[in-house]
């Protein structure tokens, strides 16, 4: 990795729990990771692997109860986020760090208009007259592609399509000029006609505003392919490989992305009529095995796997994977 | 606005439709069923020659007691009974119209007199009921919800579980007893709207007073949907604070107070005002049990012993107003649910 590249948000072990009844479940356990300024980054894994639950607590947004952050340092331009006083991590929600969320259709409040909405977050962060809140507001939405911004403005979320409404949560993320934007599967909910669209805009409006980066989460590896430079790929709340997207996709270093990237249709199956499957399910998070968390569906298990957890070591400049394979080059 | 507009012109068209529905159908039963006027005219002539006949009329069958045919229809003239019942319905409905709700069988005087002496009762404890019940139910649902799973939640719970089982009247009775200068303690009046002395009192004297006669009856009315209105305004609460677009407003860097007092509270509002209009009619018709109880003349007890005297008009004209405040109270929660909810304003 060229040295110049500034690390913007470092993640350091964090843990976050949830005690549900006298059970704690552990949905991230030691998660590290990094984003450097203005690169793409997505996080990628299968439902219940902890990325949204991860995305959450770097805003330090998990319900509490039943959520709790038990452990780890998320260090955003040298400040540990976990330890700053409430009223000055508001300060950075919406700010230096915005989010979009999987659900456009109940992410905005149904009862006040888009605008107000907008306004809000603008006039929270910014110190403007109501005029140039005025102005920004309809400057955003401009520029997220809907058209007359301003007489849109007055309309409520039900006059909107969902994609439309991505389009306005997009907006009002990048509206303070936020360093980081963390989207949560941003397009799951979506058309898949509407995906492309959204995900383009996204990197299209990042470029035009002042470049933030993207810790893009999704379950959809063409997705990542497609948007990002980096990829983290995480399973049972640890992140597994982290690689450049070409490399990845190149040569997928852990069993785990390997089969991931083979469940894709189109990569590298030599079978076109059936595509290969990871076996089993991700097991419930109270019962993630022994060892490496990946022992029981790994097609490569080797006894060491199902004693010992491996360290997710560096194997090359820039990429990490977490396997004793990898561990024996 | 423009589908708003139309919809409320289409809801207050209604109103007649509506209103003319209810108010024939009751006049149909009340013609139909036996016991009216006339009935009730031939067992007071038949007493009354019981008394003068003696032993004579008692031996003989009780049906032999005859009104005169020409006396009959009199009577049946004088209450407007000799008409069909579309005509007389008809007649009746004019009536209405021109503010004439006829005359009370029992008291003689114009119905509307009758009514007028008991209304403001009604709507004065109504009104004060519904105010307080959103004053308590309120505040006391949104700190609930806020503190759920909490020990102040579950003390509150304990109230609220005491309040749902105890019938508003009950706990009328129950005031009184211990605090109406029986038996224990002796610090509210024994019921009735006003004290005795209540003209020759000052000005402050007077709203003292006033006040002093108003809180029983309240809690009576209050009690009655305390319970439901507060869980009401918990549940609904509770769950917009786990809604997507609460994380969206904590996401942007907004206070808790301003997520959960603007944000979710204007959205959990909605329920509540739902029932605006129901809650309304229910309090201005007055709770007969809560006015027997507290000794208050309003439209709950009218009501009730106009029915048990077959006072015709009286009913009908209880009626009249009954029917029109649960439609205008309809119509203002369908205003104030359109002031709350943009969806609702301009139509799916």
């Amino acid at each position: 990795m060229s040295a110049e590249k500034k690390k913007l948000l470092e993640v350091k072990g964090l843990r976050t729990c949830f005690h549900i009844e006298d059970k704690t479940a552990r949905a991230v356990d030691g998660v590290d990771f990094h984003v450097y300024e203005n690169e793409v980054v997505g996080l990628v894994g299968e439902s219940g692997c902890g990325k949204s639950v991860t995305a959450l607590s770097i805003l330090r947004l998990i319900p509490d109860p039943p959520g709790r952050i038990t452990g780890g340092e998320i260090i955003f331009r040298g400040k540990d986020l976990l330890k700053l006083p409430y009223p000055e991590m508001r300060k950075i929600r919406g700010k230096d760090i915005s989010m979009i969320f999987q659900e456009p259709m109940t992410s905005l409040n149904p009862v006040f208009s888009v605008g107000w909405q907008l306004k809000e977050a603008i006039r929270f962060h910014q110190r403007l007259t109501e005029k140039q809140v005025e102005d920004r507001a309809v400057e955003m939405l401009g520029l997220v592609g809907i058209p007359s911004p301003k007489a849109r403005l007055k309309d409520y979320p039900h006059q909107f399509s969902g994609g439309m409404r991505q389009r306005v949560m997009i907006a009002m993320a990048l509206s303070s000029d936020p360093a980081l934007l963390i989207a949560d599967e941003p397009t799951t909910a979506l058309d898949v006609t509407i995906q492309a669209q959204i995900l383009e805009l996204m990197l299209e409006v990042k470029k035009k505003t002042h470049d933030a980066a993207i810790l893009l989460i999704t379950h959809d590896l063409a997705v990542v392919a497609e948007t990002c430079q980096r990829v983290a790929v995480m399973y049972g709340g640890k992140i597994q490989e982290v690689a450049e997207v070409k490399p990845l996709f190149d040569e997928p270093l852990h069993p785990y992305t390997r089969g991931l990237l083979l469940s894709l249709p189109g990569f590298k199956n030599e079978d076109k009529n059936r595509l290969p499957v990871i076996e089993g399910m991700v097991p419930d998070i109270m019962s993630f095995p022994k060892g490496c968390k990946f022992n029981n569906r790994c097609p490569e298990v080797m006894p060491v796997c199902r004693e010992e957890e491996p360290e997710l070591r560096e194997v090359s400049p820039g990429r990490q994977v977490r396997c004793h394979k990898c561990q024996k080059k | 606005m423009h589908g708003m507009t139309t919809y409320f012109i289409r809801r207050l068209l209604l109103i007649p439709v509506t209103f003319i529905a209810i108010t024939f159908m009751v006049y149909t039963v009340l013609r139909v069923v036996p016991g009216g006027p006339i009935e009730q005219a031939q067992l007071q002539i038949k007493l009354a020659m019981m008394q003068e006949g003696g032993a004579t009329v008692l031996g003989g069958a009780e049906s032999e007691v005859q009104i005169p045919e020409a006396a009959m229809n009199e009577l049946k003239k004088y209450y407007h009974l000799d008409k069909s019942i579309p005509e007389g319905y008809a007649r009746w409905l004019w009536g209405i119209v021109r503010l004439d709700f006829g005359r009370s069988y029992v008291y003689g005087e114009p119905v509307l007199d009758v009514i007028i002496s008991k209304f403001p009762i009604s709507i004065y404890f109504g009104l004060i009921g519904y105010f307080a019940s959103w004053l308590i139910c309120v505040p006391l649902g949104v700190s609930k919800a806020i503190r759920h799973k909490t020990g102040y939640d579950t003390a509150t719970s304990v109230i609220v579980f005491i309040g749902y089982s105890i019938p508003g009247f009950v706990a009328c009775l129950m005031l009184l007893v211990v605090f109406g200068g029986g038996s224990f303690f002796d610090f509210i009046p024994l019921g009735g709207f006003r004290s005795a002395n209540w003209a020759e009192l000052g000005f402050f004297a007077k709203i003292l007073d006033q006040l002093h006669h108003t809180i029983v009856p309240v809690i009576g009315y209050l009690i009655g949907g305390f319970a439901t209105m507060t869980i009401l305004m918990k549940n609904s609460l509770l769950d917009n604070l786990g809604a997507d677009y609460v994380r969206t407003a904590f996401a942007k860097g907004l206070s808790e107070k301003r997520v959960i007092f603007l944000h979710a509270m204007r959205n959990s509002l909605i329920p509540l005002t739902v029932g605006i209009g129901q809650a309304l009619g229910l309090l201005f018709a007055g709770s007969f049990l809560i006015e027997k109880t507290c000794n208050i003349p309003g439209m709950g007890l009218l009501g009730y012993t106009s029915i048990i005297q077959r006072d015709y008009p009286i009913i009908l004209g209880v009626l009249v107003f009954m029917v029109l405040i649960r439609l205008t109270g309809n119509i203002i929660s369908d205003v104030v649910w359109a002031l709350i909810d943009p969806r609702i304003r301009f139509g799916k």
